[in-house]
This record gives C-alpha cells, structure tokens and sequence, in this order.
C-alpha cells in the first residue's frame, strides 16, 4: 500500500494554496471553453500552454495542474451545449446528442439530463484516478501491447454495437455507416498521399471535418424538424430544483453501477492505448449500453434514456483521465489534448516515461491527487450551475433559435477559421432535416464520420505491417478475440431477423395469414 | 446516388493489390469504393423493401404551414451565411439576422429587438477577439478601421 501513502503526500502538494489555486484556475477555463462552441479542450491547452510556463517557474506541479485542470472542464462543460442545444461543444460529448437532448427537450428535463451527464462523469473520473492511482506503470506497459490490428477490432465493434440503432431497420444503420466511412475518406489519402473524392476543388483536400458536419446534422436539423412539428413556437419546459435532479441522478447511477463499472473500465482502457481518447470510448460505451439494456430500455435510446447518458459520458472522462496514464509513463500521449500537455512537460523540463515516477515523485503523484480534486471542483461548479443552465431551456424561441444558429456557424468556422465549414453546417443542416423525415438514423452516421478516418488507419497500418497478410486480424489472441467479438455484433441484427423470420413463418403456416411487418 | 458517382470515381483502388506497389496491398481508393459499395447496397433493399410494402406511403411534409415555418428559418439563415462570407462578417449580420428574428417571428417591440442585435454579438465579440483571439469573419469596412 506504497500508493496510498504516495497519494496522501500527493494530496497534501495538491491542496497547496498555489497549486490548488492554478487548479481551480484551470478547471473554470476549460468549463468556458468546454461550453464555447467551436473552442475544444485541445486548443484550450494550447491557448493556455504560454502562460503555464509562467506558472511552471514557480511550480511544476501547479502548471500541470492546471493543464489537466482545463481538460477536466472541458470533459464537464462540453455537455452543456449538447444536452440543451443539440451542438457538440466537444468531439466527445457527440454522443450525448443522443439521448441528452432528447431528455431535455422532449422529456423537458433539462436539470436531470446534465445532472445525469455531470454525475456519470464524476463517476468515471473516481475510477479511472482509483485504476490510475495503483496499477499507472502494468497498465502502460500492457498498452504497448496493442496494435493497429487489435484497434481496427476495437473500432470495428463501435460500428457492430451501432447497427439497428434507434430501434430502425439495421440496413438503414448500415447505409450510415458506409454513407459515414464515405465522407470521412473525403480529401488526401493519410498513408499514400493521393486526393480522393475531391473532384477538382481544391477546398476538399483538406476533407469534411466531422465538426461542422455533425453542429449541421444535429443543431441545423433538429431546428428545422421541430419548426415544422410545432410550427413555429416554442414548448415550455418545466424547470426543477436542482437537488431533487441530483438524487434522482444518484438513483439511475445505483440501479445502473454494474453497468457503469464496465464501461468506465472500458472508456479507461480505451483512454490508455495510444491515439484513441475520449471520442471513441463515448460511442463505443453507449453501443455498449444500449446492446445490453433490457428490450424495454433499448427502444427508448435516442430518446432520452438515462443509461444512453450515463454510460458515454462516464467512459468519456474516464478515457480522458486514462489519456494522461502512457504520457506520464512512456511518453507516449493517449489522446491529442494529452499530446498537448505533454508539450507543456518539455517546455518546462521534465522528460515524461518511467524516471519520472522516480526522479518527481512530488510531480507525478501530486498530478494524480489534482486528477480526484480537479474532476471534484468541476463537479461542484456544474451542480450548481444546473438550476440556471437549465433554466436557459426556458428560454422564449425567438431568442433561442438564432442564438444555436449562430452558435453553430461560430462553432463551425472557429475551428480551422475557413468558411468552408460554414457551408457545410448548412448543408448538412439541410440532409439532417432530410434524414430525420425519411426516419434514417443520424447516431450510425455520425459515428462513422467521426471514427472513419483512423479506422482506415488502423486497417491499413495492419496491413502494411502483415505484409498485406488479412490474418493479421487474427493473429494475436487480444486481435482474434476482438475481431471476432466484432463479427459476432455485426450479425447478431441478421440472425434475430431470420429467427424472426422463420417464427413468422411458421405463425403463418399455423394459422391466418398476418401481414408482413414494414 | 451520391454513393454510385464515388463509386465510380474511386473504382481505381477497387479490388486489393497484393502485388502492386501500393502500401499494404491497398489503394487509396479501396476503402472509400467499399464504403460507397455498403451504402449503396444497403440504400437499395431498403427502397426495394419501401417499394414492397404494401400502403406504408405518407406525405414527406406536414402540410403548406409547416413548409412555410421550415422555410422561414431556411431563408434567413442563408441569407446571414452569404452576407456573413466576404460581405458584412458575422458581427454585423449576425445583427441583422437577430434583429430580423426578433421582430419578424418573436414580435418583440423594437427597443428589446435593437437591444439583443447590440449586446449579443458585442459579447461575442469580446469573448472571441479578446479573450481567445480567434478571428470571426469581419465585414468590408474591417480595412478601413472599423474593428469587425
């Protein structure tokens, strides 16, 4: 039990009033940007970095503090604007569009559904800084042990949980995803250079960023169909004290535990293993989820279930606490905010991998007590932001709706400054619309767009390193067992429809005919 | 449709090329070719399956009301992108764009329309050019000193 008198000591540098003082400092940053749409946490850090070399000369262990700190913000304050906007405020809060802002808007609980999220998060931050705390140097070194083979796999079973998604027909979910792998190869090609699909137009290279696609898809589309449905007026939601959300919370997290602790586990795993971070883990985790809620829950995903919340945005902050683990012990980051923070050790001296955890004791273990504070200090900000977070939802929709609209457009084009990006939210604002109409479901799409490209990576990395050998899938045993749990969920929609099929088959034999379901 | 035409722009990188020079045995144009080659597949039993069905057809649209309310956002924020573009930037057609809506569908009275096309995008210019110096298009008149 080393560790418990190393966190103590951690803790106690932690609670230092500089150090904690950057921390909160950081924290509150990242909740900003984390809400700014189109300001992700990666380009907070980096924003940021210049200044953490002031603060590093006085403290090493403030200055990560306080990096780490905006990512913790971040984590929080980028469900905000997905739960009550329907816009991602980061990459990897895409997946509570799904059920959050259902819950917000339709159920019109918008104080439970960011309770939920803040909670959840929480949640996935204790454990993830439990696992990061005792096992930080064999996790690392069992990290290194996976391929792009073993993470083609692990992507491979994101898309297989997706399919048959909001309750639709699985082909619909299947033509998303390769409607999603499609756009996402848009521009040059990563591994020959080559430009694919561009057709001429120089602004395509660069390809279809998944950023503005999905504010387009989701903010755009969702304002369309619901002026449509309701003409143009504005629902009233009901708002709540925010106490009564907070138990309510505390009870969905108790009768869900088991099925947090695994995908917590999971987003943590995911978190750890070089290049993938929170994104991934948020929509491998709500797959997940909803592929083992009870038929009764599963037909609510995609329409505020309280597990379609929790389960993402748990492995979500896990991920993102898991990122941190290969940085600090082998310098390899787990995710690109990590990468940046990982700038910032060079810049102020410290060589990231193993010596660390021997030569700045004070530094390392301090960082890991500022994880359990940051992630708490976040919590707390968020819960009593709720009651009037919530209460923006109430907001008359003459003011709302060109508010998320130049929300969208800023979010959009603030990310790579190009007006490119624009049109695209427009665009896909309009094929959201579309979509929703024709009843495709969006979650399939998005998260092909979003993972496409290193999924394609992935595959051909593999292969590359195979020597074109299509075997390298299988030809370790973490690689085989992840392929083939991977194939398994991609036929399981198949086989339930020929079982149905053959159930329906004989009803039919057995008595008056019925007729054939849509 | 969208699915076919990449079909047929990537159909180079097709079928895999254990042999040629091409990394890995695969072309650039191997995966987007599959991926259009899903989705189509899939795009067509599903219309053949809608084809099929028998009396599962029902109007797309909700109605002319409910065509004119989708199209009442649709206009403007088109508008707002094009003037946004090159033209006036997003701080003052962002203005405009609010202060249409405000009054044109919220009816609000014009002290409280003009007051929300004020502060909104001045707040918004000053979290982004000042606090986080990320540069939102500017209007015409940018280079002749007016600061957005």
């Amino acid at each position: 039990m080393e560790a418990l008198g190393e966190l103590a000591r951690g803790f106690a540098i932690a609670l230092d009033p500089f150090v904690f003082a950057m921390l909160t400092l950081g924290v509150v940053a990242g909740l900003v940007i984390g809400i700014l749409p189109g300001l992700g946490g990666t380009s907070g850090v980096a924003i940021l970095l210049p200044i953490s070399i002031f603060v590093a000369d006085q403290s090493t262990t403030a200055a990560i503090a306080m990096l780490a700190g905006i990512y913790w913000g971040a984590v929080f304050g980028g469900v905000v604007t997905s739960i009550l906007f329907n816009i991602p405020g980061e990459p990897w809060s895409v997946a509570l569009l799904f059920d959050g802002f259902p819950m917000a808007k339709r159920l019109g609980k918008p104080g439970l559904a960011l309770t939920l999220a803040f909670t959840s998060s929480l949640f996935g931050a204790v454990i993830a800084s439990v696992l990061f705390t005792f096992f930080a140097l064999p996790l690392a070194d069992l990290a290194l042990g996976f391929g792009p083979a073993e993470l083609f796999a692990v992507f491979m079973m994101a898309f297989a949980t997706l399919v048959g998604l909001e309750s639709g027909s699985p082909l619909k979910s299947i033509a998303m995803i390769g409607f999603g792998l499609l756009l996402a190869s848009v521009g040059f090609d990563s591994i020959t250079g080559e430009p694919r699909l561009t057709f001429g137009q120089i602004g395509l290279l660069s390809g279809i960023g998944f950023i503005p696609v999905t504010i387009g898809l989701f903010g755009i589309g969702e304002i369309l169909a619901s002026a449509e449905e309701a003409g143009v007026k504005y629902e009233q939601v009901a708002a709540k004290l925010g106490l009564k959300d907070l138990m309510e919370s505390i009870g969905h997290l108790r009768r869900k535990f088991w099925m947090l602790v695994v995908n917590t586990l999971l987003g943590f795993w995911i978190g750890v293993l070089p290049g993938t971070g929170a994104t991934p883990a948020s929509f491998l985790s709500y797959g997940v989820a909803r592929q083992y809620a009870p038929e009764k829950e599963r037909a609510n995903f995609g329409k505020g279930e309280p597990a379609g919340i929790l389960a993402p945005q748990a492995s979500a902050n896990a991920a993102s606490v898991g990122s941190l683990l290969p940085m600090i012990t082998l310098g390899v980051p787990g995710s690109p905010t990590a990468a940046v923070i990982m700038a910032g050790l060079f810049v102020w001296g410290l060589t990231p991998g193993p010596l660390l955890f021997t030569e700045n004791k004070d530094f390392v273990w301090g960082l890991i007590a500022s994880i359990y504070l940051g992630n708490l200090i976040a919590f707390v900000i968020c819960i009593l932001a709720t009651p009037f977070l919530a209460s923006i939802m109430r907001a008359p929709y003459a003011v709302i709706t060109p508010f998320i609209v130049l929300a969208s457009i800023i979010g959009a084009y603030a990310v790579n400054t190009a007006m490119k990006d624009v049109f695209i939210v427009i665009i896909f604002g309009l094929i959201g619309y579309w979509l929703r109409k024709m009843k495709y479901p969006l979650a399939p799409l998005v998260v092909a767009i979003v993972l496409g490209d290193s999924t394609e990576r992935e595959l051909r990395k593999a292969l590359i390193g195979s020597g074109s050998d299509p075997l390298v899938f299988f030809g370790s045993p973490f690689a085989a067992a992840l392929s083939t749990i991977a194939i398994a969920l991609f036929l399981l929609p198949l086989a339930q429809y020929l079982m149905r099929r053959r159930a329906r088959g004989r009803a039919a034999s057995a008595g008056p005919s019925e007729p054939p379901a849509p | 449709m969208i699915a076919a035409v990449a079909m047929f722009d990537t159909r180079g990188g097709a079928l895999p090329d254990p042999e040629g020079g091409a990394p890995g045995g695969l072309k650039g144009g191997w995966y987007p070719f599959w991926s259009a080659a899903i989705a189509t597949v899939a795009l067509l039993v599903v219309a053949y399956r809608a084809g099929v069905a028998p009396g599962s057809s029902q109007a797309v649209f909700s109605g002319r009301e409910g065509v004119m309310s989708v199209l009442a956002l649709i206009v403007p924020m088109i508008a707002l992108v094009v003037l946004m573009d090159r033209l006036l930037g997003l701080y003052i057609s962002g203005a405009l764009y609010l202060a249409w809506f405000g009054r044109a569908i919220g009816r609000y009275r014009w002290p409280w329309v003009a007051a929300s096309a004020v502060v909104i995008p001045a707040i918004l210019f000053v979290v982004f050019e000042s606090f986080f110096r990320v540069a939102l298009p500017k209007s015409i008149w940018y280079t002749l000193g007016l600061p957005f």
